[in-house]
């Protein structure tokens, strides 16, 4: 698939595909071209060359950085997918070899078979060379360099590093016929060990065997049951799902996984299919949770004219190993906080279950944030470099237990310009300060606020009444960024 | 040899409106100053803090950098020069306690915390530095502490328990009021903790940063520090922008219930009593022999050397000059300085056979380095302008750099470390400052944008010249540079640029003392083993007056030595350097011609299309030569007034000021010797400071702002102001305009007088050497590369047309260098690509050789290299082509070099039934192979064999472009050489192609560059049709190209015409090519050209 990796970016894109545009990789002296489009291939850019270079001879060209992993897992996909031309397939590079002996009948014979392959590709937007030859080698050297017959090739269709290659040329052996005309042993001796000739012409010509090593294809945890007439009550689904999930659970078991998503597919007798899939918020094949998640969703099945079959599949598994918590078997709070969650979560729905989640800001309404409860919960991260500078920094500040949505205004008497609050009015409430400590003084984030953004001194406040309060003044006189400062109350203590 | 001037350090020049000394002293003295030399912690540089401190009525300020004195210095410097009291002292992060700021108490103090800091950093890697508080207590006396209290003050208590033991002296604790809320409560229990330890606490802002709006530059260099963007740093940043130089009165408010804690800062500062001033040079004392002052004995070694020098007798002349030096020499102290260079270059010549040595810049400007040796340039035969040298109003000792062969400088380095102890002499650090690329780059990757953006807006902003390019690419990225986040990025870029990144090792600037070098100044490990440089840069040197000298290497230096070797060897004659015939005819006729290829300086394209013009007929205008073509007096647009005023066209006169101004004759002091025009460096700067009246403050600016990076509004400002200034005082609008644009272009490149001078020496005794002995030249210049300007193919192409034979390389007849061979020149083995010098030395050890077999059986020859060298051909003395040796050579098997292997070996293989029948190699390959393998070829030149296509198409070759009248049409082609777009060329490339007769010189203008781009920079083989033109005062011809064509695959026809095209069948993909592996038609078939951008 010569074109894959611009091809599969062309997919994903929105830029006109006319634009000269190059996808990139790091390189030791900086971005290399990966990928061109034609525009760009049109304008000289061309796979291998420097970023630099190329823009060199035209300075119009646009690089994108390029996705070599991404489009290793597209090949791996594609190579899973063409398993419906053959069962042996390998991934070579951004191609793939296919074993087809004794399959092209079944599509019509070798040319059909080709003629198929292309166009399926052509189908799905990737641009395929395809040659079938008697041996690995033969169909690589021929679909990379064209034709029909491998004497006229030149010796680079061996696959041979380009140092081999250039004292090929150098001896005026420049074709695979010009080579296959030399005795074997004098090549034999005249190119060894990581040059072997002779091993690479031996591969091409099929006097030494190449086998394929195919592609592992795991499907995914899977169980399934009959029935033996149509089920058309609505406990059906229900009924079933207790008689699937110990075999799911042991075939998990058996191949150390544990699910994150579980979907309950009923196949009706119409031909049409319902699925009902939930979502797990750390691996999980505890049969009893598993089946109370699905319980109620499995409740709403429709049978309509009758349900014929059953299927549990793990659509989703991570590794997990076994373990036992205690010998008294009480389970561990993080498992049931993630049940918790994940009981929750079937009932309320993703978006009503969060959890907070600090963000690293000096701003208090910055610095407590909400996300998704299932989908946070193994997401923490660590950073050293983090944990040594700052967690002496947050020992030291107190932030109040309940921050207002919204900071609300409110009147003080203070002393200008910087001095302490004296008085502040809440609600309508008058509070005497009686203690206060502060200012902790917090400047605006200047690379997202606008220059106008003013600071702000925080003040812990105590009023006589002995209740604490979080409030702060935005700006201080002769900032030059507004008038005369204005007060707030952004949370409470205790 | 473009030499860019570094980033010449500003220094603060007190001037009328700063405010005076302060007179009385501040109750409050800031202690905790991090600078910029706290590598990415601090983002203000030492003016910028003195010039608020000053204002806010300081009098007294601090400098405590992490482990590091590497800017005090600059403190010191800037300090002085307000009136200030510079502190010195460093902050000390230590392995396993809590951080001390030390200050020194006095000189013996301060040699006690430069070689701790010394220690520590001996012990680490390059830029760390690593100490215990054991090493502190070993060192302490004469230091003054502070206690940097940690965050955590529970485990403070007894971590100050133990900094009390390990230091008696201790008393002060640091506090910080940093409006981070609980600031009251903590300094109040520091209090507690540092009373119930009978220390007392000490006031300070912990300042990072002059003022407040500087916080975003330092938040910025702590996202690079850690390697972060701005938008994920979170609690890396200080949350507020408090760390800044406050006013003594804001900070006696905030500590208003600890007033103890300023008075300490006070009473602290009060008992320092150091000043960098004292470490005053004392220079290594044994360059002199006992019994004589040093003053005689310069003075014996010079009148000895003048008389070596001149045989036949002093002149009056010279006679005045030396006396005249011998006198300020004394009055200023500076004997042992002279004493020690001569002492370096006495050692270098001493040494058999002698390193060649020159000194450059300024010292050629006096006499008594001539005689002793130290510089090339008679002053007989020019004008020495020895104040510009040394002078009293400075009193800054000499500088006097010298440039030493540069395969052998090593050699020198090592007599310096063995005579002084490499406790006594050390390298210099060059600090390696923000550019405005790097700048960029960092900015923008901190700021979250991608470095093809950075590189977008940094090519836009600081007018690189492919502006409009990059104007264009910027808005085809889609760049909008109005918009607030870059604009933001661009201000910050700003502010980076000048600041420190790191220290780096100074190419070869040795300071030498008399006591111990740890004393003076800390000494660091560099990234090489076995490499140590000081912490301070050549500026920090100069500015306390500690004896510096920089061994330098030079290419040409080498070159010239072995020719001289050659010439000795071959024809009998021994020459030196200041024994080279003076003011030969012949070689200035030869020069111009233009015909100055190899030849130092002057074998670029520009300056060889200079010399016909100019003429030269004398050294002085050698030295012209040498400084006309620079970026400086093109684009001051001065090159062609001079060669007008210098063919007689035009009148020398000098434009003046109105006789209110001044007097009439100010410039003609100036620019008298170049007739009115101004051509080098300080001829320019000294028009700002004589006819525009700048201070010396302004001249500083000018120079920063040429020199760092050109950010318009800056310049634009003081052209205004020089240009208007020069205009009032009754000068010539465009002649000011033109000065000013004269600086511009010198902020980057520019030759003072001086340096243009020595150089000038080695341009004519490398023309000498060209002109006299053409051969050896060449060969000299083969066996220096990498040099110069050209290829080892066009140095080779040259020498054959002066009538030189040049014979191949072979195994059999080369060494590894090139020879002469009964005055040919014999190729050496050293031209070979990849075959290593080992390998060659073997090969060379056991000749002759009669088969391939013989090199790795008798020869010992690995097997790599041998057929590296068939690949090259080198096995014609055997009766092989390259065809058949490379059969050959692959035959042979790596094995040990054991007899036994080697026979049991050929028993196993035997011989083979059927020879082998390789088809024969054409000429056209060869030809290919030969520029593949050795980079050139004497056999052919590729063009021959395309010359019937050429020739049908009725092209041209390079030979006929002489008997083409000015102004007619011509199609040519040849391999480009060189393509060269000179920022003083405003867009117009320069390219050079080759063919079999000779070369073509095209100039491209930038219509037709931007419409056929990718041809001009990416061709090897081009076809140009165009226009002859022809300079009528030269003879210098041209092809202006009207239209070129890529003809690159014409070569492919070179080497694969065996090969039948088998490619693009099948199903329409297009030219693809597998993007593993490249494919061999992809592979040089002709090597790249040399490109200068």
């Amino acid at each position: 698939m010569p074109r894959l990796a611009i091809e599969r970016w062309a997919k994903s894109s929105d830029y006109p595909p006319d634009d000269p545009i190059v996808l990139t990789v790091e390189g030791a002296h900086g971005l290399l071209i990966h990928a061109v489009t034609k525009a760009a291939a049109e304008r000289g850019a061309r796979p291998g060359a420097r970023l630099t270079d190329a823009r060199a001879l035209d300075p119009a060209l646009l690089a994108v950085p390029a996705d070599p992993q991404g489009d290793g897992a597209l090949v791996e996909g594609l190579a899973r997918w063409a398993s419906r031309w053959s069962p042996l397939v390998e991934v070579d590079g951004n191609g793939l070899r296919l074993d087809v002996t004794g399959v092209a009948h079944l599509f019509g014979g070798e040319a059909e078979l080709v003629r198929d392959i292309k166009r399926r590709f052509a189908w799905i937007g990737f641009t395929a060379r395809v040659a079938i030859a008697p041996t690995a080698a033969a169909a690589w050297a021929l679909s990379h360099f064209g034709g029909d017959e491998l004497e006229p090739l030149h010796v680079s269709a061996l696959r041979l590093d380009p140092d081999t290659v250039r004292t090929l040329e150098r001896l005026g052996l420049k074709t695979v016929g010009a080579l296959m005309d030399m005795p074997r042993l004098a090549l034999a001796r005249r190119f060894r060990g990581a040059e072997d000739v002779v091993d690479a012409l031996d591969r091409m010509t099929g006097r030494k065997a190449e086998p394929l090593t195919a592609v592992p294809i795991d499907p995914p945890p899977r169980a399934l049951i009959k029935q033996e007439e149509p089920a058309t009550h609505p406990e059906a689904a229900s009924q079933a799902l207790e008689r699937l999930v110990p075999p799911l659970v042991r075939e998990l078991e058996e191949r150390k996984l544990g699910a994150r998503r579980l979907s309950l597919t009923g196949y009706r007798v119409d031909g049409s299919v319902a699925v009902a899939s939930v979502a797990t918020a750390i691996p999980s094949r505890e049969p009893k949770h598993l089946q109370r998640l699905l319980a109620d969703k499995a409740g709403e099945l429709n049978p309509e004219f009758g349900f014929d079959a059953f299927a549990l599949t793990a659509d989703w598994t991570e590794e997990l190993g076994a373990a036992q918590e205690s010998l008294v078997e009480e389970p561990s709070g993080e498992r049931e906080l993630a049940r918790l969650i994940d009981r929750l979560t079937v009932k309320l729905g993703p978006r009503r279950v969060r959890r907070p989640q600090p963000q690293e800001s000096h701003l208090p309404e910055r610095a407590s944030g909400w996300t998704s409860a299932v989908s946070s919960l193994r997401a923490k991260r660590s950073n050293p470099v983090l944990d040594r500078h700052v967690a002496p920094l947050l020992a030291t500040t107190e932030r109040p237990q309940r921050l207002l949505d919204r900071p609300e205004a409110i009147d003080v008497i203070y002393a200008t310009p910087e001095g302490v609050p004296r008085r502040f009015v809440w609600r309508r409430a008058v509070h005497d300060i009686a203690r206060v400590e502060g200012p902790e003084r917090i400047a605006p984030e200047w690379w997202r606020q606008p220059s106008t953004a003013r600071l702000r001194d925080y003040y812990r406040v105590e009023d006589q009444a002995g209740r604490r309060y979080w409030i702060f003044r935005e700006g201080v006189i002769g900032d030059g960024r507004g008038g005369l400062p204005n007060w707030y109350i952004h949370g409470l203590f205790g | 040899m473009p030499e860019k001037t570094a980033f010449s350090r500003v220094k603060l020049v007190r001037t009328g409106d700063m405010p005076p000394p302060p007179t009385t002293p501040s109750a409050y003295v800031e202690l905790g100053v991090t600078s910029p030399f706290s590598f990415l912690r601090g983002a203000s540089d030492a003016i910028e803090l003195v010039m608020t401190a000053l204002p806010l009525g300081y009098d007294a300020i601090g400098i405590a950098d992490r482990n590091t004195l590497a800017g005090v210095v600059r403190m010191h410097s800037a300090a002085k020069e307000a009136g200030l009291k510079p502190l010195i002292g460093c902050r000390l992060d230590l392995q396993d306690a809590p951080s001390l700021l030390a200050y020194s108490v006095d000189r013996e103090g301060y040699g006690r915390l430069s070689r701790l800091l010394s220690l520590g950093k001996m012990r680490a890697e390059k830029g760390e530095c690593e100490l215990t508080l054991g090493d502190v207590a070993e060192h302490q006396e004469g230091i003054a502490f502070i206690a940097w209290p940690t965050d955590e003050l529970d485990t403070f208590a007894t971590e100050l328990k133990r900094l009390r033991d390990a230091l008696p002296s201790l008393s002060h604790v640091a506090a910080s009021w940093l409006y981070r809320g609980d600031d009251g409560a903590r300094i109040e229990r520091l209090d507690r903790i540092a009373k119930r330890q009978g220390c007392t606490i000490l006031a300070t802002n912990d300042v990072h940063y002059h003022a407040p709006d500087r916080r975003p530059l330092q938040d910025v260099v702590t996202c690079i520090r850690e390697k972060v963007t701005i938008e994920s740093a979170g609690y890396l940043l200080n949350p507020n922008a408090e760390r800044h130089l406050k006013r003594p009165e804001e900070m006696i408010r905030l500590f208003a219930r600890w007033p103890h804690a300023i008075a300490a800062t006070r009473e602290f500062a009060d008992a320092l009593n150091f000043s960098l001033d004292e470490l005053r040079y004392e220079y290594p004392k044994e360059t002199v022999p006992d019994g004589r002052t040093p003053q005689q004995y310069l003075e014996v070694l010079t009148w000895t050397g003048a008389a070596e020098r001149w045989p036949k007798g002093i002149s009056a002349k010279v006679l005045k000059q030396l006396k005249h030096e011998l006198a300020l020499i004394e009055k200023l102290d500076f004997a042992r300085y002279f004493l020690t260079v001569h002492d370096i270059v006495a050692f270098a010549r001493s040494l058999d056979p002698p390193i060649l040595c020159q000194g450059r810049g300024s010292a050629a400007n006096s006499a008594v380095c001539y005689c002793l040796g130290i510089t090339a340039v008679d002053p007989a035969t020019s004008d020495l302008l020895f104040e510009r040298f040394i002078s009293e109003e400075r009193r800054e000792p000499p500088d006097i750099d010298v440039d030493f062969e540069h395969e052998r400088r090593e050699e020198v380095i090592q007599h310096i470390y063995g005579k002084y102890g490499r406790d006594r002499a050390g390298i210099a650090a060059t600090i390696i400052h923000y550019r405005p690329r790097s700048a960029v780059r960092e900015v923008g990757k901190v700021m979250g944008l991608s470095e093809d953006v950075c590189a977008a807006i940094a090519s836009n902003y600081w007018g690189s010249m492919e502006a409009e390019v990059a104007e264009e690419r910027a808005a085809d990225a889609g760049l909008d540079m109005n918009d607030p986040h870059l604009k933001r990025v661009m201000k910050l870029a700003e502010q980076l640029i000048g600041m420190p990144r790191h220290l780096s090792q100074h190419v070869g600037g040795f300071i030498l003392t008399e006591r111990p070098l740890t004393e003076t100044v800390p000494i660091g490990n560099g990234a090489m083993d076995d490499r140590t440089f000081i912490e301070w840069d050549k500026d920090d040197i100069e500015e306390l007056g500690i004896l510096k000298i920089d061994v330098l290497a030079l290419g040409m230096l080498t070159c010239i030595r072995k020719c001289f070797d050659l010439i000795r060897l071959h024809h009998g004659e021994r020459w030196e350097l200041a024994t080279v015939p003076q003011e030969v005819p012949d070689v200035y006729d030869m020069l111009c011609r233009g015909d100055s290829l190899g030849v130092f300086q002057v074998e670029s394209r520009a300056q060889m299309n200079m010399l016909p013009r100019l003429r030269p007929r004398c050294f002085y205008d050698l030295v012209i030569e040498v400084a006309i073509v620079r970026p400086g007096p093109i684009q001051g647009d001065m090159v062609h007034p001079y060669l007008k005023r210098r063919s007689g066209k035009e009148a020398v006169t000098f434009p003046c000021p109105d006789p209110e101004h001044g007097e009439p004759d100010e410039l003609e002091k100036i620019l008298g010797r170049t007739l009115g025009v101004p051509i080098f460096q300080e001829q320019a700067m000294k028009i700002a400071l004589d006819a525009a009246k700048f201070t010396s403050e302004e001249a500083n600016l000018l120079r920063k702002a040429m020199a760092t990076f050109r950010s318009r509004g800056n310049i634009e400002a003081l052209q205004g102001k020089m240009v208007g200034r020069m205009v009032e005082r009754g000068y010539d609008l465009d002649f000011a305009q033109r000065c000013f644009d004269q600086i511009k272009g010198f902020g980057e490149y520019g030759f003072p007088e001086s340096h243009a001078a020595s150089f000038a020496h080695l341009v004519y005794v490398s023309s000498w050497l060209k002109w006299k002995y053409p051969a050896a030249f060449a060969c000299g210049l083969l066996n220096s590369q990498p040099m110069g300007f050209y290829a080892p193919a066009q140095i080779v192409r040259d020498a054959r047309e002066h009538g030189v034979e040049v014979r191949e390389v072979d195994v059999n007849l080369s060494d590894w260098d090139c020879t002469l061979e009964q005055g040919a020149l014999r190729l050496g083995l050293r031209q070979i690509d990849g075959l290593q010098r080992e390998a060659a030395d073997r090969l060379v050890a056991r000749r002759p050789y009669r088969s391939v077999e013989e090199l790795r059986s008798r020869g010992g020859v690995p097997v790599h290299a041998i057929q590296r060298l068939a690949a090259a051909d080198a096995f014609r003395s055997m009766g092989l082509d390259r065809r058949a040796a490379l059969w050959d050579s692959r035959a042979l098997k790596q094995a040990p070099d054991l007899p036994l292997f080697t026979y049991s070996e050929e028993r196993d293989e035997g011989c083979e039934d059927e020879p082998a029948r390789l088809p024969a190699m054409p000429l056209s390959e060869h030809v290919v192979n030969d520029y593949q393998t050795i980079r050139l070829s004497l056999k052919a030149h590729p063009m021959v064999f395309l010359r019937d296509q050429y020739a049908a198409a009725k092209f041209i070759t390079a030979d006929r472009l002489n008997s083409i009248k000015d102004g007619r049409r011509l199609s040519m082609a040849g391999l480009v050489l060189i393509r060269q777009r000179p920022g003083s060329a405003k867009g117009v490339v320069f390219i050079t192609i080759e063919d079999e007769t000779g070369i073509a010189n095209l100039v491209v203008w930038p219509d037709v560059f931007g419409k056929q781009r990718k041809i001009v920079m990416g061709a090897r083989l081009m076809a140009v049709h165009g226009i002859v033109q022809r300079d009528p005062d030269s003879d210098v011809i041209h092809v202006v190209a009207r239209r070129l064509e890529d003809h690159t695959h014409m070569l492919r026809h070179l080497s694969e015409e065996t090969m039948p095209s088998t490619l693009n069948q099948g199903d329409g993909a297009g030219s693809w090519r597998a993007p593993v592996q490249r494919h061999p038609r992809d592979a040089q078939i002709i090597p790249k050209s040399r490109d200068f951008h």
